[in-house]
């Protein structure tokens, strides 16, 4: 099993396009889970990735446009409006605000991007694609340790070198892989090394950094708040999802489901004093012209794009390059609404720290005693904490305390910086470089607090029937002291939840010694367990009928995991009859390609056994095994020897050479060359075959089984072909070529990639889990077990809190709580 | 407070479609709960089902489970014994533990009337230690007010619920603890803290927004 594990990450994605395939290995990191393989469906529509790779584009060039690269000249073609205003002007420009387009997160902007740009971001970001691809493609979990931030250390980054790219591009501060939402945290930095890095934690709970909303194919396909009437398809809905090329859909605000939440990477060229001046990396402001005279008049910046509360901390650190005559420098957060002729913490909805004495101004000039002065040289770390909507300093890495109250709360908040004299300069860090200070252990105990506030919350077992379904007799509710599992009002729906999960996949064994435990262990009960107690003999004693169903059902399945198609068809079709009817019979389908796929497998293990097995006539068996299997692979070639009434099995026809190698596609095995209605059943060409090859025949039982294994399996292609060749539903088209597919290969299993795939176990088990699940759904139990509901309404109540502004969501992380260790 | 936010049933289907969790993860969940919960049977199938390794060596659960009950059935000699013969660590090195199994100890004297006994034990072994540790020593002269209230309906209740079957669970939840972190096992099963995140989730967002509840009994949408 494990050694399957890293192929299996790619199952579940049967992409024809080669495109399509590069996506899907770039989202592999979140489907590195190991379990993907039980997973009862694949966890993503394909379709919609292409965004996230695009999505670093405009940013990206914009701030080539900046830089006196040669890129410049081509930055006048693009039609994308931001640029334009984003063009190099420094001193000139006046106080104007970024268009609001910019800061909005879910950037609805972004999509009509990817075609305008191609030319000017591949070259930067091909390369790291590529790689990571390969590295990913090979199933060696790349290790990473913040990878840009290495190649800056190692880097000259003084003086030459700089020129090349001014702009920075560093990934996503380290610090924010603690935050539960760290997937929508966004750098511009190549989207590549940040899935990589995050890959090597473990595939975090929310695939989510399309950069574009995702158009939703049809509702159909998360069947999660359904019971019954909806289809058990997706898992094989890849098939018909709609091609990464095709244009995006308009994106509607509602569906936006997971936005990108960029972070602040540099200062913002329009948002800013004019006496400031942004260097070209962005990363320092100085102050140039006449200092201010008077407290109305200075100059302050904010950061190009908002802090995403979903941070759950935020922190960056600024280095004083000069202090100036008097240091009257300002440090921390201001909202967009804030005057740039204010220091951040003069005027409401701002927050500083000021050099000259040290104090903090929390949105008025009455600033109190905070911490010390600083001066040239110093580096001033400035965090905001979202789940307490306070902020903090630090001073060459000393944590100088928390500050503020309500910092953040209802508006958005920048990273803002305000200077007043001449020749004062700033240089900032966003996670360009490490942190003085030991941000990460800042944020993780912040995230061990939030987490033990989270989990002293009590148990509400009427919350988590629906929030308006008061049945339960009040006494439930009593013992008001435990919440933990020593609560029996818990301690019973949660062994009905455990018993549930294993009945929904057949686990018969341990759900009966579960159930054998409980009972014996029978403890004083409150009504809500007496009725799963009930439950539970029922199941087990007073009616046979669910107990059985779950035999039959786990029968079934178990027929399908080791490939027994046979077994599985009849004992569906006695038992859930309805199942092989749904939807058209689509899940009959299903198996029946799965049958066809089984023999195809037998058949090339037939051939293998063949070669091994007889090394002594094998200089002719040898040779001809891979002929034989090449040419039948070479679909058409089978066919015309069908019409030619030669066989299926000649193997001296010499053009089978010409065929073999277009038979490696598996899309050019057409689907209608195995549609020959001629019936070659394998007792009509075998005699052919013996009477011409009869060298062979008598020393090579073995072969013969071969080539009986591999008749019998093209027989029942045709029979399927010719079933279904009318049908013209897409998935089913896309399927059968799939599946004809496997026939190509003299070895499906050894082929990998998606022939692998589609042969392997990982199949079988895919199948398998649609199976019970289309079994469940027509005996009207959900498809997903309410365990399983219980994680994902978990997770996805963190996600939409996070994009809820609630920064407390940030620090439940699931998949380090629940499934890492 | 914004209005609340209307979440579109398509938009939270998606949201639940987008997380990612396998079926080896959720029954890694389900293996955490049974060991932890003491399920052994069950768990050493479950084992070979899933084809899961279990994180504890299984006989362990056994003999927790044994100490368990025997501190829900008043037996707490039987338990120290237990404790010790798994892993004499565990009550050495966390003395407040220790006082509480002592504790218990003397409740259970004074529960089945054996109030000489009471004494003599809470002056020797329990004094000394109240001694130690003011905490303690509250705790033992809590404990010793029963014998003046003894059975009276009218004792606080901070002191009758001494008597009472939470506190033995209590105690048995507090070693059953000590145990498994012994084992460098979580306290509390993982599902239990999943329940908790849920309810702080979505009551959380119930003050925020509109969306579609779970009810956690069926899997299914209210």
């Amino acid at each position: 099993m494990s050694a399957r594990r890293s192929r299996s990450t790619s199952i579940s994605v049967p992409a024809s396009s080669s495109t399509a395939r590069l996506e899907n290995v770039i989202s592999m990191p979140f489907l590195a889970s190991p379990g993907l393989v039980g997973s009862p469906r694949p966890r993503m529509t394909n379709a919609t990735r292409p965004s996230l790779t695009v999505s670093s584009g405009p940013t990206t060039t914009a701030r080539r446009n900046v830089a006196t690269s040669p890129v410049r000249s081509i930055s006048g073609s693009y039609s994308y409006s931001n640029a334009a205003s984003r063009s190099p002007v420094h001193s000139t420009s006046p106080p104007v605000f970024e268009p609001r387009i910019i800061r909005a997160g879910p950037s609805p902007a972004r999509p009509v991007d990817p075609a305008c740009f191609p030319s000017v971001t591949s070259p930067p970001t091909a390369p790291t694609r590529r790689q990571s691809t390969t590295r990913l493609n090979s199933g060696i979990t790349p290790v990473y340790h913040a990878p840009m931030r290495t190649v800056e250390g190692s880097a000259p980054t003084t003086a030459p070198a700089v020129t090349h790219t001014q702009t920075e591009v560093f990934p996503r501060p380290t610090y924010l892989d603690h935050s539960a939402l760290r997937d929508l945290l966004q750098t511009d930095a190549p989207i590549s090394s940040v899935d990589a890095r995050s890959a090597e934690a473990r595939a975090p709970v929310t695939w989510s950094t399309s950069a574009y909303p995702i158009s939703v194919p049809a509702v159909s396909h998360y069947p999660y708040l359904r019971r019954v009437q909806t289809p058990v398809t997706e898992s094989e809905d890849e098939g018909s999802s709609p091609p990464p090329s095709t244009a995006p859909i308009a994106p509607n605000p509602v569906l936006m489901a997971n936005p990108v939440l960029r972070l602040p990477t540099r200062w913002s060229e329009q948002d800013r004093h004019p006496p400031l001046s942004v260097s070209p990396d962005g990363r320092e402001l100085t102050f140039i012209g006449p200092s201010c005279i008077g407290e109305k008049d200075s100059a302050a910046a904010r950061a190009n794009h908002p802090i995403p509360p979903a941070c759950g901390i935020y922190y960056y650190e600024v280095e004083i390059l000069h202090k100036g005559s008097k240091g009257h420098i300002s440090l921390g957060f201001s909202s967009p609404d804030v005057r740039l002729s204010r220091l951040p913490g003069w005027e409401k909805q701002s927050w500083g720290y000021h050099a000259d004495d040290g104090w903090s101004f929390p949105g008025h000039k009455d600033g109190s005693p905070y911490g010390p002065t600083f001066d040239t040289g110093d580096i001033i770390g400035c965090g905001v904490d979202f789940s307490q909507h306070r902020a903090f300093y630090t001073k060459n890495g000393t944590f100088l305390g928390m500050v503020f109250e309500n910092v953040g709360k209802g508006h958005e908040l920048y990273p803002a910086v305000g200077l007043r004299h001449t020749s004062e300069s700033i240089r900032v860090n966003f996670g360009h470089a490490p942190f003085k200070y030991a941000i990460e252990d800042h944020v993780h105990s912040q995230q061990n607090c939030v987490w033990a506030d989270i989990q002293s919350t009590k148990i509400n077992w009427d919350l988590l029937q629906g929030i308006n379904k008061y049945e339960e007799p009040s006494d439930s509710r009593e013992s008001p002291k435990t919440s933990g599992i020593e609560d029996d009002s818990v301690k019973a729906p949660l062994r009905k939840l455990v018993l549930s999960y294993l009945a929904h996949h057949g686990y018969a064994k341990t759900a009966h010694a579960f159930q054998a435990q409980c009972e014996r262990s029978r403890v004083p009960v409150a009504s809500t367990s007496a009725k799963v107690e009930q439950d539970m003999d029922t199941d087990d004693n007073t009616t046979i009928g669910p107990d059985q169903e779950l035999r039959t059902r786990v029968d079934i399945v178990n027929a399908v995991l080791r490939g027994d198609v046979d077994t599985a068809l009849v004992q569906t079709r006695l038992h859930f009859p309805t199942v092989l009817e749904r939807e058209q019979g689509l899940m009959l389908f299903k198996l029946r390609c799965r049958k066809f796929v089984e023999l195809s497998v037998e058949a090339s293990e037939a051939l293998k056994r063949a070669k091994q097995l007889q090394p002594q006539p094998t200089q002719e068996v040898a040779e001809r095994g891979p002929e034989l299997h090449s040419r039948v692979s070479a679909g058409e070639d089978v066919n015309m020897d069908g019409m030619d009434g030669e066989g299926a099995m000649d193997v001296d026809d010499p053009s089978h050479e010409a065929h073999s190698d277009s038979s490696m596609n598996s899309s050019s095995v057409s689907t209608s060359t195995l549609s020959a209605t001629e019936d070659r059943s394998e007792t009509a060409s075998r005699p052919r075959q013996a009477s011409r090859s009869p060298s062979a025949r008598p020393t090579s039982p073995h072969a013969a089984a071969a080539r009986q294994a591999l008749h019998t399996a093209l027989a029942f292609g045709q029979t399927l072909e010719a079933d279904y060749k009318h049908d013209g539903r897409p998935e089913i088209r896309a399927h059968l070529k799939r599946t004809f597919g496997v026939v190509a290969y003299t070895d499906p299993l050894a082929a990998g990639g998606e022939v692998a795939e589609m042969a392997g176990q990982e199949a079988r088990v895919r199948l398998g889990n649609e199976l019970n699940q289309a079994i469940l759904e027509s005996q009207g139990k959900p498809v997903h077990p309410a365990l399983e509901m219980l994680y994902r309404q978990s997770a996805a109540c963190i996600t939409q809190l996070g994009l809820l502004n609630v920064g407390s969501a940030a620090f439940a992380d699931m998949p380090k709580e629940f499934l890492e260790g | 407070m914004a209005p609340k936010q209307q979440i579109r049933k398509e938009e939270w289907e998606r949201r639940l479609h987008d997380v990612q969790v396998s079926k080896t993860d959720l029954n890694r969940l389900v293996m955490d709960y049974l060991v932890i919960e003491g399920f052994k049977t069950a768990a050493e199938e479950f084992s070979k089902e899933a084809g899961l390794a279990s994180p504890v060596d299984l006989e362990s659960i056994e003999s927790r489970m044994n100490i368990r009950e025997a501190l829900q059935r008043g037996d707490v000699g039987e338990a120290i014994t237990r404790v010790n013969d798994l892993n004499p660590e565990i009550l050495d090195t966390n003395p407040s533990l220790y006082f509480c199994l002592q504790q218990q100890k003397l409740i259970e004297f004074i529960r089945q009337g054996r109030i000489s006994e009471a004494l003599e034990f809470a002056q020797e072994e329990l004094a000394p230690r109240g001694e130690e540790n003011p905490e303690f020593l509250a705790e033992l002269e809590k404990t010793m007010a029963l014998l003046a209230f003894e059975s009276s309906p009218s004792a606080p209740p901070s002191i009758s619920d001494l008597l009472s079957p939470a506190q033995r669970m209590r105690t048995a939840s507090a070693v059953n603890a000590a145990i498994l972190e012994s084992l460098s096992q979580g306290k509390e099963a993982k599902l239990v803290a999943l329940l908790k995140l849920l309810c702080w989730g979505e009551s959380m967002l119930d003050e925020r927004a509109e969306f579609p509840k779970l009810d956690i009994s069926e899997g299914t949408f209210k």
